[in-house]
């Protein structure tokens, strides 16, 4: 008896290593593991080649929000802002309370001071959210995104650690790094002018974006963006959303070269034979 | 947007010299193109910097393109354009493909002198023409000059020209009709330059440099990275990236047109074969229509030189199709973003400078 005993126990014991290492293994990549195969590059990694969007109403608020009227009643359904759950951790952005003020007066102001609006280049991680697609091409050392919108891009410089960003930019400068099954990307010397949303979410020059690029099947991304900046948040803060690959068989990036969409906005004053005592 | 004072100070010194150049370029680009809008295609600037890098000139005979991990040629780096040959042939050289030994010499030497002689920038055509008459040409000497500090470096090639078919290096005879379209134009915008924001060229207003990017100047770099399925050609001038599919796909419905066009590619052999097509009438390119037709063909000749060969084939514009070839050559510099439109307060410039004008006209 004593031995069966002993055999039961060792059994259980081995039973127990096993499932606890299955569990260590799904533990640092459990989205990974839960989505079974996805696809991988010739050299090991998981591979994010491929056209990819973001769904819902994030880029009109990244915080919860109730649906509102668009500015120009001519519009009317199709320009009315529709409601969203946000994608913010916890709910609220954190904010100071001068820069929760100047969030208020950034939403009050929207049209005329959204630098999207402008066709200026979103910035990350607004690009990645934007009601348009962005295509991936991953190489072992670098990983570029093109982004649908004022045709901006980024690219992503792999295990480069120590390579600063030569000037600060509209889109950043991306270094990344793979942890376990994740891509890990560091965005950092952002232009302070860019915004997180439609809803006057903004940042500083102090802004530092840590992103998290995820399986979780082989057609969804869970993305994930911590955002620290001294200047405007009391303490760092997240946002989480999917990112779903485009699976139509043509899928493929076109252009949208915004700033022609611009030029009457910015220039239209300036016009031969235009009003000026418009403004 | 104060970039200067955050630049970095533990970056190469060429770095920081290529980073305030195209901030400078930034600023002044719009300047130049008021000033004479019709070079812009013709006579990009020349950089009076020296960069010999003679192992760019010839195809190393012992060479074997590196492949990527998926096995194709591997394409990849950053790759500049900083020839100094001019599109077509100057008609001093006649049938001439290359220079002579001789020749090459005096043209590496009056470089020299022109460079340390520190006059105004020449342009494309421009620079060969000073080193063949003798005589420098300044494009503005009335206003002023850009310096030379922000002006990328160049090659000194043997080649009498980029073009290489027709055999004589110069564009083929542009039909009748294709020449009183752009006589038109040309016409119109001479007589109204300043108008209204689509008065001014597409550089101008930050939409596009063309496609191809084609003559040497500033911002002429690219870098390429390739995945199995994709190669994405990033053009640093007012960012853009080409992407390549490599899967074979039919090209997007003929109704759907595009200021760079739809592209599709193959390899065949060492080579990347791209051809495109669904241009935008728009989308301006030496005259040609949106109906045009334009192949590619890039090649590693060299472990720093990517041999670059087009083809444009147009029936609305020219007799014949035409080829040309620049040399890119490595670069050890990443691209730049080149926020264009962002920071484009030239056009706004032009544009109330002309209202100006016209109410004192009026006074």
């Amino acid at each position: 008896m004593a031995s069966l005993r002993n055999r039961a126990f060792r059994f259980s014991a081995v039973f127990c290593l096993c499932v606890s290492a299955t569990l260590l293994t799904l533990t640092p990549s459990a989205l990974a593991a839960e989505a079974g195969a996805i696809p991988r590059t010739a050299d090991g990694h998981p591979d994010f080649n491929g056209l990819w969007q973001a769904l819902g109403n994030n880029h009109w608020g990244v915080e919860p929000h109730n649906a509102r009227f668009g500015p120009d009643y001519k519009w009317a359904a199709t320009g009315a802002f529709p409601a969203g759950l946000g994608v913010v951790v916890g709910g609220q952005i954190p904010y100071t309370p001068a820069a929760r003020t100047k969030q208020r007066e950034n939403q009050a102001n929207w049209l005329s001071e959204d630098p999207v609006v402008k066709c200026y280049m979103p910035g990350v991680p607004r690009a990645n959210y934007m009601p348009f697609p962005f295509q991936i091409v991953q190489s072992p050392e670098h990983i570029v995104m093109a982004y649908e919108f004022s045709s901006a891009s980024r690219i992503v410089y792999l295990n480069r650690p120590d390579f600063t960003a030569p000037i600060p930019s509209w889109m950043g400068h991306s270094l990344g790094r793979w942890e376990g099954d994740t891509l890990v990307i560091d965005v950092t010397e952002q232009m302070p002018d860019s915004w997180l949303d439609r809803s006057g979410n903004h940042h500083t020059e102090q802004l530092k974006v840590t992103e998290r690029y995820t399986f979780r099947s082989p057609d969804v991304i869970a993305y994930e963006a911590r955002l620290e900046d001294p200047g405007v948040y009391t303490r760092p803060w997240s946002m989480k959303m999917p990112l779903y690959r485009r699976l139509e068989e043509n899928a493929q990036l076109l252009e949208f070269k915004c700033v022609e969409f611009t030029e009457e906005l910015l220039y239209g004053h300036l016009v031969k034979g235009a009003d000026v005592d418009q403004d | 947007m104060d970039i200067s004072s955050k630049e970095q100070t533990s970056i190469r010194t060429s770095s920081v010299r290529r980073g305030q150049a195209k901030q400078r370029a930034q600023e002044h680009e719009e300047i130049f193109m008021q000033i004479n809008p019709s070079r812009r295609h013709h006579k990009p600037f020349i950089a009076l910097v020296l960069l010999l890098s003679a192992s760019g000139l010839n195809a190393q005979s012992d060479f074997e393109v590196p492949r990527t991990i998926n096995g194709q040629p591997d394409l990849q780096g950053v790759w500049a354009n900083n020839s100094t040959t001019p599109l077509q042939r100057p008609e001093f050289f006649a049938d001439r493909a290359t220079l002579t030994e001789d020749e090459y010499q005096r043209l590496l030497a009056r470089a020299a002198e022109i460079e340390a002689g520190g006059g105004d920038a020449l342009f494309g055509d421009g620079f060969l023409n000073a080193v063949i008459t003798g005589e420098v040409e300044s494009y503005d000497p009335s206003t002023g000059n850009y310096d030379q500090s922000w002006m990328a470096s160049r090659n000194i090639e043997r080649r009498t020209s980029l073009i290489v078919d027709p055999p004589n290096g110069r564009l083929p005879a542009m039909l009748s009709e294709a020449r009183e379209r752009i006589s038109t134009e040309a016409l119109i915008r001479r007589e109204n330059p300043s108008d209204s924001y689509l008065s001014r060229p597409l550089q101008e207003r930050c939409i596009t440099y063309g496609m191809p990017y084609m003559l040497a100047g500033y911002n002429s770099y690219y870098q390429i990275v390739q995945s199995a399925t994709h190669v994405a050609i990033i053009q640093e001038m007012i960012h853009d990236v080409r992407l390549i599919p490599l899967d074979g796909g039919a090209h997007v419905d003929a109704n759907i047109r595009l200021w760079h066009g739809d592209s599709r590619g193959h390899f065949e052999g060492d080579t990347l074969v791209i051809e495109t097509r669904n241009f935008s009438d728009d989308s301006v390119f030496m005259g040609a229509k949106g109906n045009r037709l334009f192949s590619e063909r890039f090649t590693r000749t060299a472990d720093d030189v990517l041999r670059y060969e087009f083809t444009i084939d147009d029936e609305q514009t020219w007799e014949r199709p035409w080829t040309a070839v620049i040399n890119y050559t490595h670069s050890e510099d990443p691209i730049y973003e080149y926020a264009c439109h962002e920071g484009n307060y030239a056009l706004e410039g032009i544009l109330s400078g002309a209202r100006a004008e016209e109410r004192r006209a009026a006074e």
